[in-house]
């Protein structure tokens, strides 16, 4: 790793970083401080849900939704806030490379003594730690505002601890998986589309299996591998599908030094 | 119009490409489908439920075992899907220019700036009614099989003229952000955030009473497929909203883009 590339990168970053917390802090806040009146909507759906069978409930993905709850409540609001983590990680992995090209400084880059996969971790690194800084304030928010909006409720911390600590994962996903594509691209005009496609489209791809019962296709999406649903009722990671994520950003981990390395980089002339 | 039809051809694949993803959805709804219709079990369960979950997951009022029903609830992913698209594209078609160091050698044309954008957004809204177009075609298809009523037309032309609607929104709000920020950088992302943050508002407002006001902020709550579906018409005062900030937004373009100081 080379400080130099990283600290420019960082700077770089830096700002939407700030943007992305802040954001991802608010839409916490507002969803956390409408609990306590969604709580009593949400008291009548249990009664109803009670008397139905299990399958059908599981086939519906509702088996387990518990909103009257502050953690179930919590899991349906942390869904939003993933929206936006894997939005925000897709983006930093599409334009990681990519802008270089886009801004003809990678002729630059490449002709300064350093290999490209030293480039390539210090670049890395230094999208994880800003991706690090919006993880570290979803952590501090959520605590934050659930403590401040529980009332007299109580939680449990550990599935909390487990649906944060999987933030690292997800977004390590979203990052990897876009570099390997915007690599695999011969160019990339404009990131936002690609990392709207990749965010966006794994979310209602997850959304739209939950509403239409299981099926292979959704075993695609993060969104389902790390389900806030799943982790708050079980306690405890999917782990079969946490491993295909885990698989998918090692895979797309070495696929993207590999291809970096070969890369046929276009320059002004 | 070689301006227009130069942007056509720019992005033709971009619409091929949405198209295609327009297609896959469907196609993999409506295979779901094939196992919800005519399902009593589903039905049941539907009815139970509360109207206040319903409508924070979107699935007010439908009955998921017809096809109007089902249709319903595919409306408001096909509206954001359509919304993504018509905001990526009136974002770009403008501050693409810059992007691509074009916009000096546009720029020196023969042709006034506001022409510039005439022609650039009449090439967007040619995509939007072609991607509209797709998603009619393939759910009229798609429909065939489960022997639609006149209801289901019914319904499923409202409800593209309700589309259409939220296509125009979001690419008018793109060009004015394309046209308007100084920085040609950030139009995308800013209208990516518009998105996104109406999207959640959309399911903020209806997770509480009090909040309904909010809807008034969201595109994605202005034609409630309910009430397509029940009462066969559109509210009119959202027809208006949405006409107005088209409108606004615009002119705002217009305005902006003529004083514009341009990136080199």
């Amino acid at each position: 790793m080379r400080m130099n590339i990283f600290q420019q990168e960082f700077k770089m970053h830096l700002r939407s970083v700030i943007t992305w917390s802040v954001s991802v802090a608010a839409l916490i806040f507002v969803f956390v401080s409408l609990f306590s009146s969604f709580a009593q909507d949400a008291a009548l759906l249990n009664e109803a849900m009670a008397k139905f069978p299990k399958e059908l409930l599981t086939a519906f993905g509702m088996n387990g939704v518990d909103l009257s709850t502050l953690l179930g409540y919590f899991s349906f609001a942390f869904l939003f806030a993933q929206i936006c983590l894997a939005i925000q990680a897709a983006n930093y992995g599409f334009s990681l490379v990519s802008i270089e090209e886009r801004e003809w400084t990678a002729d630059f880059l490449l002709a300064k003594p350093v290999g490209r996969a030293q480039i390539l971790t210090s670049k890395l690194l230094a999208a994880l730690s800003g991706l690090t800084i919006t993880n570290m304030v979803v952590w501090i928010s959520s605590f934050g505002f659930i403590n401040l909006f529980k009332g007299d409720r109580t939680y449990e911390t550990k599935p909390l601890l487990l649906l944060l600590l999987s933030i690292v994962v997800f977004q390590l996903f979203f990052l990897t998986v876009g570099l390997a594509v915007s690599l695999l691209l011969k160019r990339i005009r404009s990131v936002t589309p690609y990392a709207m496609a990749l965010g966006f489209g794994m979310y209602v791809l997850s959304v739209f299996g939950d509403m239409l019962g299981e099926s292979t296709l959704e075993k695609i999406t993060p969104f389902k591998h790390f389900d806030p649903n799943y982790i708050i009722q079980h306690g405890a990671y999917d782990l079969p599908l946490v491993m295909i994520s885990v698989a998918a950003i090692i895979i797309s981990l070495v696929g993207s030094y590999w291809l970096y390395t070969r890369r046929d980089i276009p320059s002004v002339t | 119009m070689n301006i227009f039809l130069r942007e056509l051809k720019a992005n033709f694949k971009s619409l091929i490409i949405w198209g295609v993803i327009v297609i896959l959805f469907a196609v993999v709804g409506f295979a779901k489908f094939s196992a919800y219709a005519g399902n009593p079990d589903m039905l049941a369960i539907l009815n139970e439920l509360p109207q206040a979950f319903l409508d924070a997951f979107n699935m007010q009022a439908f009955n998921l075992t017809t096809l109007s029903g089902f249709y319903g609830v595919m409306f408001t992913y096909f509206a954001l899907i359509l919304s993504i698209a018509a905001s990526m594209w009136g974002s770009d078609i403008i501050s693409k220019e810059e992007r691509d160091k074009t916009v000096e050698f546009s720029l020196t044309l023969p042709v006034t700036r506001s022409r510039l954008v005439t022609a650039k957004t009449l090439a967007g809204l040619v995509n939007c009614i072609g991607l509209l177009l797709i998603t009619w075609g393939v759910t009229v298809i798609s429909a065939q099989s489960y022997q639609p009523d006149s209801e289901f037309y019914d319904f499923l032309n409202l409800s593209i003229l309700a589309l259409f609607i939220m296509q125009l929104i979001f690419l008018a709000i793109g060009i004015f952000l394309g046209c308007a920020m100084k920085r040609y950088k950030r139009a995308s992302s800013v209208a990516v955030s518009l998105l996104l943050g109406t999207y959640f508002l959309s399911i903020i407002s209806e997770l509480n009473k009090n909040l309904g006001f909010l809807k008034y902020f969201s595109p994605f709550r202005y034609f409630d497929p309910g009430m397509l579906l029940h009462d066969s018409r559109i509210d009119m005062t959202f027809v208006w909203l949405s006409l107005g900030i088209i409108l606004v937004s615009m002119v705002g373009a217009y305005l902006t883009y003529a004083r514009r100081d341009l990136y080199i």
